[in-house]
């Protein structure tokens, strides 16, 4: 551990001349005035390095503790499994870190971590692969020759794969035991279709059937520096990191993990085949549970959607500006029916989001609830929103702005993100516009996007509960279910958690 | 008078100790404690990474000073927080205040009806007071009435005022959280914004106005659905810890029980409001970029205007008795097959509080003895834990796992004790001792991540007993010894001091039942 010099000195607290009086308090915050805050973002080129062995880093060195933080961005995910083989890229992420590498047995490899007290972590996920290590900087040799191993020696052992599906077997069979799951599936399987890349998810046999050949294909296929994307930040210097990442990365993967019959191939394009299904009423019965969760869903926006900043003042508005937003106060803070509501607008980067109102609340009043929501879904439509709305929106995005790079750490995984996915090559001023684009938002421009995309008519309404209960209703809400969205309803079956088949 | 307190304040301040900022590699967190004439307690640490300041309060309260009957209002109140004050919240607060007291006489109406309701169920004439078909002709009346005056309260309410406040002038993050121990308020505001946050959260704790009560009290029992009731393992896990805590108040959930959620009343929460919200229970938090002296000044000035409590809150007289039997509970719910082992061991900052985090570490992790022994070794297990809880007044020992298929949770069971007793009968080897203290060593830097990182731990160490554990406890564990390790496995992990669940999987599907063995 690095030798700590801890100068501490008596220090004599000056107070301020002027005595401050409690009868000096206003009665209001208006009257309260505040210095300016001059804020300006960080730049990402001046952080931005492209090394010659393939990746492009951002390095944010940080000297208040001696701890070194990476994020590597892999390009890969579950989209470049083959049929059949649903769950490989998870199970690779795992066991990427929990396998072995280089001379390391799994178990060796871990023990030498916690020895460390590093905390190293790889997963792959829909669209990208990512593999983070947290560690002492006095250990960055040592560190960063395991990293190597793990990005370019997996060994991928038999028995922790064996392991592993084990473990996650013993996961899918909980699949139905917790509405919020059942809600998150059925939810993605109406919005973007059972063919979407999303909706493929593992299954018992497609477990069965992922062999340690097929984990070492899928990792040789990506894990090639050129599909890298690094942040990093803490105590280091930038020259001597930037050699070292360079080594770290240099004539990988290792010769000795080339096979028959595998060659480097480019990734995929990401699929965009999104459909989404009939509008209406889908309910899941879940007879066990005494609150019945809603998910009301629409198609949105891509992110460099000339509507993105609009939506996001919108959304602020309707839903997304917690207490501050119209669903809270109506549906929570007047009626008391529901501890948490909200709306979202999320702007996709690969294919377009999905716009969603969310809500649970008891049985009895989930039909009225839900028809509250759609009534303030309608009315931001159809009327312009209040100066007042759109000044605490507006306040909000700028003022919380500099949140967005608080840390250190954050500013590395900012850019490196924003780097991974296109959008430093793309719109390389947006944190510099940002602001900008907020302010420009008008009234106007809020409740033309909210005409545009919250089309009630095209409504898809998800809800998971106790149908007997849901259906009844509350005596002292004429609202139905039912009746919601003009009388279309379907029963969605459960699927079997093994198979993902509808249980009917 | 103010000149007097602030010398008294000086007095306090200078003796302090202040780290130097040429010392970045510093790994004790610099705080700066002090009073304010009321008796509130200042706890400020400065860091000038960023322009934001974390700002935070804990009140020392929580279920654990609740009573049968209002369970559930050291939560309630935390939301109650939140409705305003006088001048926020309201257009007309003379008005506010006397539709109020109107809601309160026909509050009063309903509770007499409640009352009835009560002895319906007691002589089996209703089930479910929730159920709208058993509510009485009168309640029914009463609950129009209400409904009304709640309308004439919405004409001169401002909705959300007080978040709206801070949301526009761009606080993130604000938020508040209920334990058994404590009640802690928080958010991040800009650097410049820090008087707008002593404005904001004095105001609060000066003058807070309960309205929209009853919805709130709504919320709150949908938040008991959601977090407990509507989960497989939320009312089991209830049930467990109702009966391992025998009796202290630790055995209701924060959230209270269903009926006692649903009948608090307004009186109760004024009433819990004037014995534990006054300033000398309650401790001030700020981390981030400010300037600490001149912070002081601004912050005698508002928040110490709050009058000093006439009575300090009452002391938890309760100690758990010794447990003399084990306890077990075999449930059957809609999850995998696992099981949870409680020992009643010792509270925040007990000296056997630290070897016993160095043995939930030893047992825990991937690399900790029952993750080799159970999930790697004998494959009885497919994921199993181990914590140690310190609490403020009593604490215990949690070891819990889930067997893997084709084991049964009793099986699981067996094989932790088995691992226990190896603890029990060698100790420790220096080098698996090393490494859990290494990872308690770089947590120290770890933890000191971000302000509002920071200023969570402080609540929390605050709130359990004393914030200066932040900066003391690793000494105390790199101090443990494998002897240390011993003596407290076998102190504390004895069979009648423990209470074990086990929980089998209910069979419904075809899948459930060819996996069920």
């Amino acid at each position: 551990m690095k030798n700590l010099c801890l100068a501490t000195f008596a220090a004599a607290v000056v107070l301020c001349s002027t005595v401050a009086r409690a009868d000096d308090i206003p009665d209001r915050p208006e009257k309260l005035s505040f210095a300016p805050l001059k804020y300006e973002p960080p730049v990402a080129d001046e952080f931005r390095v492209q090394l010659k062995t393939g990746p492009v880093a951002y390095l944010v060195p940080d000297h208040e503790r001696p701890l070194i933080n990476l994020t590597l961005y892999v390009r890969t995910g579950s989209y470049l499994e083959p049929v059949g083989k649903e769950g490989l890229a998870e199970l690779c992420g795992w066991l990427l870190s929990h396998g072995g590498a280089g001379t390391n047995t799994a178990d060796q490899l871990e023990e030498r971590l916690a020895f460390l007290a590093a905390n190293l972590g790889t997963s792959i996920g829909d669209t990208e692969g990512t593999v983070s290590l947290n560690l002492l900087s006095k250990d960055l040799d040592e560190g960063f020759g395991i990293l190597r191993d793990v990005l370019y020696a997996p060994r991928f052992q038999e028995d922790k794969i064996t392991l592993r599906k084990s473990q996650i077997l013993q996961e899918m069979k909980q699949r139905n035991d917790e509405s919020p799951a059942i809600e998150g599936r059925e939810a993605g399987f109406l919005s973007r279709g059972e063919n979407f890349f999303e909706n493929r998810y593992s299954t018992s046999n497609s477990l069965a059937g992922i062999t340690q050949r097929d984990l070492v294909k899928f990792h040789f296929n990506y894990f090639q520096p050129k599909n890298f994307v690094v942040g990093i930040s803490g105590d280091f210097n930038r020259a001597d990191m930037i050699a070292r990442l360079e080594k770290l990365f240099a004539s990988g993967p290792m010769p000795s993990m080339a096979l028959n019959g595998v060659e480097k191939t480019i990734p995929n394009l990401i699929p965009t085949n999104c459909t989404f299904t009939a509008p209406g009423v889908y309910l899941v019965n879940k007879p066990e549970v005494d609150q019945g969760r809603v998910t009301m869903m629409l198609p949105g926006i891509k992110r460099d959607s000339p509507d993105y900043f609009a939506g996001l003042i919108m959304n602020h508005i309707l839903g997304g500006g917690g207490f501050s937003s119209r669903l809270m106060g109506r549906v929570r803070s007047d009626e008391g029916l529901a501890y948490s509501v909200f709306s979202r607008f999320p702007g996709g980067v690969y294919y377009p989001g999905i716009i969603s109102i969310g809500f649970q609340s008891k049985s009895r009043t989930v039909a009225y609830a839900a028809a509250l929501c759609v009534e303030e879904l309608k009315r931001i439509a159809a009327a312009p929103v209040t100066d007042k709305e759109m000044n605490i929106a507006q306040q909000a995005f700028i003022n919380t702005f500099p949140q967005k790079f608080a840390t250190k750490s954050a500013v590395a995984d900012v850019f490196a993100g924003d780097e991974f996915t296109g959008r430093h090559a793309g719109d390389p001023a947006f944190w510099k516009n940002f602001r900008d684009h907020i302010k420009a938002v008008t009234k106007d421009d809020v409740q033309r996007v909210a005409k545009k995309y919250l089309v009630a008519e095209n409504l898809v309404v998800l809800v998971v509960g106790n149908q007997e209960e849901i259906l009844l209703g509350h005596p002292e809400h004429p609202a139905k279910l039912k009746e919601l969205l003009g009388g279309k309803f379907t029963e969605l079956p459960l699927r079997d958690p093994l198979t993902m088949v509808p249980l009917r | 008078m103010i000149e007097q307190k602030f010398s008294q304040m000086k007095m306090l301040a200078v003796a302090l100790l202040v780290v130097s900022v040429s010392n970045l590699h510093a790994q004790r967190l610099p705080v700066l404690e002090t009073n304010l004439s009321n008796g509130m307690k200042v706890l400020l640490a400065e860091r000038h990474d960023e322009p934001s300041v974390a700002g935070g309060w804990v009140a020392h309260v929580g279920s654990a000073n609740e009573r049968p009957g209002i369970t559930g209002i050291a939560h309630l109140f935390e939301h109650m927080m939140f409705k305003g004050t006088p001048t926020i919240g309201t257009t007309d607060a003379a008005k506010d205040f006397e539709i109020l007291a109107e809601q309160e006489k026909i509050r009063d109406a309903m509770r007499e009806e409640e009352a009835t309701m009560r002895s319906q169920i007691r002589s089996g004439k209703i089930d479910d007071m929730m159920k709208p078909e058993n509510w009485t002709p009168r309640y029914r009346e009463l609950k129009t009435q209400f409904a009304a005056l709640v309308d004439a309260e919405r004409k001169v309410l401002v909705k959300n005022e007080f978040d709206n406040i801070y949301t526009a002038n761009g606080a993130s993050g604000m938020n508040a959280f209920t334990m058994q121990d404590m009640t802690a308020y928080f958010c991040t505001v800009p650097a410049n914004k820090i008087e707008l946050w002593m404005w904001m959260e004095s105001g609060r704790i000066f003058k807070p106005v309960f309205r929209e009560f009853y919805s709130e009290r709504d919320v709150v029992f949908e938040e008991r659905r959601m977090r407990l009731e509507s989960t497989p393992m939320g009312v089991p896990m209830e049930t467990f810890n109702a009966m391992f805590w025998e009796a202290l108040p630790y055995s209701w959930d924060t959230l209270g029980w269903p009926s006692d959620v649903s009948t608090i009343s307004k009186a109760q929460a004024d009433n819990f409001y004037a014995t534990f919200y006054a300033p000398q229970n309650l401790t001030l938090i700020l981390v981030g970029d400010f300037n600490a002296a001149e912070t002081i000044p601004k912050l005698e000035k508002y928040f110490g205007r709050i009058p000093r409590g006439t009575n300090n809150a009452p002391d938890l007289v309760t100690l758990e008795p010794k447990q003399t039997v084990e306890k077990r509970m075999n449930a059957e719910v809609d999850a995998n097959p696992q099981v949870e082992i409680y020992y009643h061991t010792v509270p925040f900052g007990h000296k056997d509080s630290y070897a016993l985090e160095i043995l939930a570490q030893i047992l825990s992790t991937h690399t900790g003895r029952l993750y080799k022994g159970l999930v790697l070794g004998g494959g009885i297990a497919n994921d199993v834990g181990a914590a140690q809880y310190s609490m403020k007044w009593a604490g215990f020992f949690d070891v819990s796992g889930e067997a893997a298929t084709g084991h049964s949770p009793a099986e699981v069971e067996h094989a932790i004790y088995a691992e226990i007793e190896k603890l029990q009968h060698a100790e420790v080897p220096a080098e698996e001792l090393q490494k859990v203290k290494n990872n308690f060593a770089a947590g120290e830097y770890r933890k000191l991540n971000s302000n509002m990182g920071i200023l969570h731990q402080l609540i929390w160490n605050e709130g359990e007993g004393d914030w200066s554990e932040i900066n003391d406890a690793n000494a105390k564990l790199q101090a443990v010894t494998a002897a240390d390790v011993k003596r407290v496995a076998n102190e504390y992990f004895q069979k009648e001091n423990r209470a074990v669940a086990t929980f089998t999987r209910k069979a419904k599907t075809e899948a459930d039942k060819s996996n069920a063995k």
